[in-house]
């Protein structure tokens, strides 16, 4: 499938006075992919895509949408009138029904996809004339990805779409976004979750302090930098961990756990076969692959915990 | 407590209903009410009685008896006026008329002077001038004539108003005033801020509808608000109170002029309010002095001078004299007079809105 790119940016740099958020970025997201931007809050992702969606000005650098460039007026005109935004923190009127709410933004474009439709394909249709206001978190979140909709969009922006949600509501989201996928549709999504950004992105950039630290598939990326599978041998405590250390020096004890590093297919039947063999005692043993949370830790030294760097 | 403290002090609202508000009350009623600076009316005086182009001495010695009152800020209107078309454009309140030959029929002892005052109840200074002019007029026969005198100079008293309009026929133009520019403010600085907290002008401003559109939507829709409030005024105005003042044509031009005015300055307003919780006392700050100060309630002639021309810079001081101009006094020139200040200051503030107003990059 030849890859046609929907957004171009190239050497990207935003300023706030003495503060660079981006700081000469460039990325390609070409059309029918899902790309995520993750890293903490502060990172430059907000940023980027207000950058893009016409919100903020660029400082340095050139940035395309659709082709269009956004930072002259035209461009700023088409770009608007192709892709559907779902701000960061976004709510609507409290005082109107969920239709209300699709049809007051419905009126800003010239054409867009019909507004009962939009309800089918969030699953609201038996809250039509609920106000926003009654709604729940997660029902809230699928009128705002509703709304996004309106236009019937070729690049749809997700800021932060499921930041706040509980667990159930989040899996609504990601289920509404694989869908939109399967139509085909350009999604730039940014998140802090990094489970997130590893279930749903064809492509994952990693942004810290403005600069992007890694590009790539999910796999790739894990592949590249998210280190080795791990046996934890659960409460194996100090006997296991003198008995696996024989066999497999690198072994370490943490936190009563016993953690091994599997470097080799034969390692894992080898490791249960020792302990086995000498009757360790244990609670569990899990098989924990790497994941983009280890690719982070690996590249930065740090964590993200609620969006903020630790 | 120091929980609390802290919470208190770092709401805006809550520091201006706590702090500013009683300050601005006490210092708005101390000002109007404080006549120290100024305790004088404005009177306007025609004196016809010109003998060999000078004013005849009886009634210059008349003036002059008003004038050592210290009460009366005479102003002279030359005798060649047009009294009544002065007295539209000038929107006079009080004024006497010295009639020609009033010297000569003071020597007859059948002279008088015609006092034209807006109606009392309307005006109490009109009361006071009413008095005024006729204690003057009984020390003027004392002197011309000794103890006990006939009566040389009488005083005939007309009102300014052709129709026997009352308190309420004078009170509702104010209230309209004072409803356009609170539902315009109010209206404008809420919206506006609460949809920025909620997100939604960031939203808006991803999609291709414009800034000045926006404005403009927001303007009309508090148009849409204030034409509905000035119907119910006036239709319990006239249910209830027997109003009988109704708008015409020129005061229905002024409360749409008044209707784009008070939401374009809220639109201003607006840019430098960030928070819902700020928004109120924002609005209020500017609404409630400009309330007192614009004659909605008093008559601009009771306050002190200094505050008279700050009257002279508020909108609404236009907005309230061109509806009574057009609704009470019949007065078309005047009333265009005062649409058109209120229409320039209300494109003036559509246009300062539109070019702050930075809903893209807040």
């Amino acid at each position: 499938m030849s890859k046609e790119p929907v957004i171009q940016v190239d050497s990207l740099v935003k300023k706030y006075k003495d503060v660079t958020a981006v700081d000469g970025i460039s990325f390609t997201v070409n059309r029918g992919e899902v790309f995520s931007f993750v890293g903490p809050n502060g990172a430059g992702k907000t940023t980027t895509v207000e950058i893009l969606v016409c919100l903020r000005d660029l400082t340095a650098g050139k940035a395309t949408v659709l082709g269009f460039d956004v930072s002259t007026r035209k461009g700023q005109q088409q770009i608007r009138k192709r892709v559907g935004v779902l701000p960061q923190d976004f709510n609507t009127f409290d005082l109107l029904t969920v239709k209300e709410n699709l049809n007051y933004y419905k009126k800003m474009y010239d054409s867009g996809r019909d507004v009962d439709e939009l309800i089918r394909l969030v699953d609201l249709e038996d809250k039509t004339k609920t106000l926003y206001k009654n709604l729940s978190g997660g029902l809230k979140k699928r009128l705002a990805i509703a709304i996004t909709l309106v236009n019937d969009p070729e690049v749809i922006f997700l800021d932060e779409p499921t930041t706040g949600l509980d667990p159930k509501a989040r899996r609504d989201v990601w289920d509404l976004i694989e869908g939109l996928r399967d139509q085909g549709k350009t999604i730039f999504l940014t998140t802090h979750y990094m489970d997130e950004a590893e279930v749903l992105s064809d492509r994952v950039d990693i942004i810290s302090y403005g600069k992007i630290i890694a590009d790539g598939t999910p796999s790739e990326l894990i592949l590249k930098h998210g280190g080795k599978t791990t046996l934890i041998v659960e409460d194996g405590g100090k006997e296991a961990h003198s008995v696996l250390k024989k066999r497999f020096p690198k072994a370490r004890l943490d936190n009563g756990d016993v953690l091994l590093p599997i470097n080799d297919k034969s390692d894992l039947p080898e490791a249960v076969m020792t302990l086995n063999g000498n009757k360790t005692n244990f609670a569990e043993l899990v098989v924990r692959r790497p994941n983009l949370e280890d690719v982070f830790l690996n590249l930065t030294g740090k964590k993200i915990v609620d969006g903020e760097l630790n | 407590m120091g929980g609390a403290l802290r919470t208190w002090f770092r709401s805006k609202s809550t520091l201006f209903w706590t702090l500013a508000f009683p300050l601005l009350l006490m210092l708005l009623f101390g000002a109007i009410f404080s006549v120290s600076s100024d305790p004088r009316f404005d009177f306007y005086v025609q004196n016809q009685d010109i003998i060999d182009g000078q004013p005849s001495p009886l009634s210059e010695t008349f003036v002059a008896m008003l004038n050592e009152t210290g009460v009366l800020n005479i102003k002279m209107v030359d005798p060649a006026e047009n009294i009544a078309k002065y007295v539209d454009e000038k929107g006079v309140e009080m004024l006497l008329l010295i009639p020609e030959g009033f010297q000569q029929s003071c020597l007859t002892q059948n002279a008088s002077v015609i006092l034209k005052t807006v109606p009392p109840e309307v005006d109490t200074s009109a009361a006071t001038v009413r008095g005024v002019v006729g204690q003057i007029v009984e020390v003027f026969n004392t002197v011309t004539t000794g103890q006990n005198p006939p009566q040389v100079v009488t005083v005939q008293q007309e009102s300014l108003v052709s129709e026997n309009y009352r308190f309420i026929d004078f009170f509702v133009p104010g209230l309209i005033g004072m409803t356009l520019m609170t539902t315009g403010i109010f209206g404008a600085v809420g919206w506006n801020t609460r949809n920025r907290e909620l997100g939604i002008l960031k939203k808006l401003a991803t999609t291709p509808l414009s800034k000045l559109e926006w404005i403009i939507g927001v303007i009309l829709f508090e148009l849409v608000m204030c034409s509905i409030s000035t119907v119910v005024i006036l239709t319990v105005g006239v249910l209830v109170f027997d109003l009988r003042v109704l708008p015409n044509i020129y005061s229905i031009i002024l409360i749409v002029a008044g209707a784009i005015t008070f939401p374009g300055m809220g639109m201003v307003i607006a840019r430098f309010v960030k928070e819902t919780d700020s928004a109120d006392a924002a609005a209020n700050a500017v609404t409630f002095p400009m309330m007192f100060l614009s004659g909605s309630f008093f008559p601009l002639e009771m306050m002190p001078n200094f505050l008279r021309e700050i009257a002279k810079v508020l909108p609404l001081t236009y907005l309230n004299n061109g509806l009574r101009d057009s609704m009470v006094y019949g007065n078309a020139s005047s009333a265009l007079y005062n649409t058109a200040i209120v229409l320039v200051v209300g494109i003036v503030f559509i246009i300062i809105g539109s070019l702050i107003t930075n809903w893209r990059d807040e």
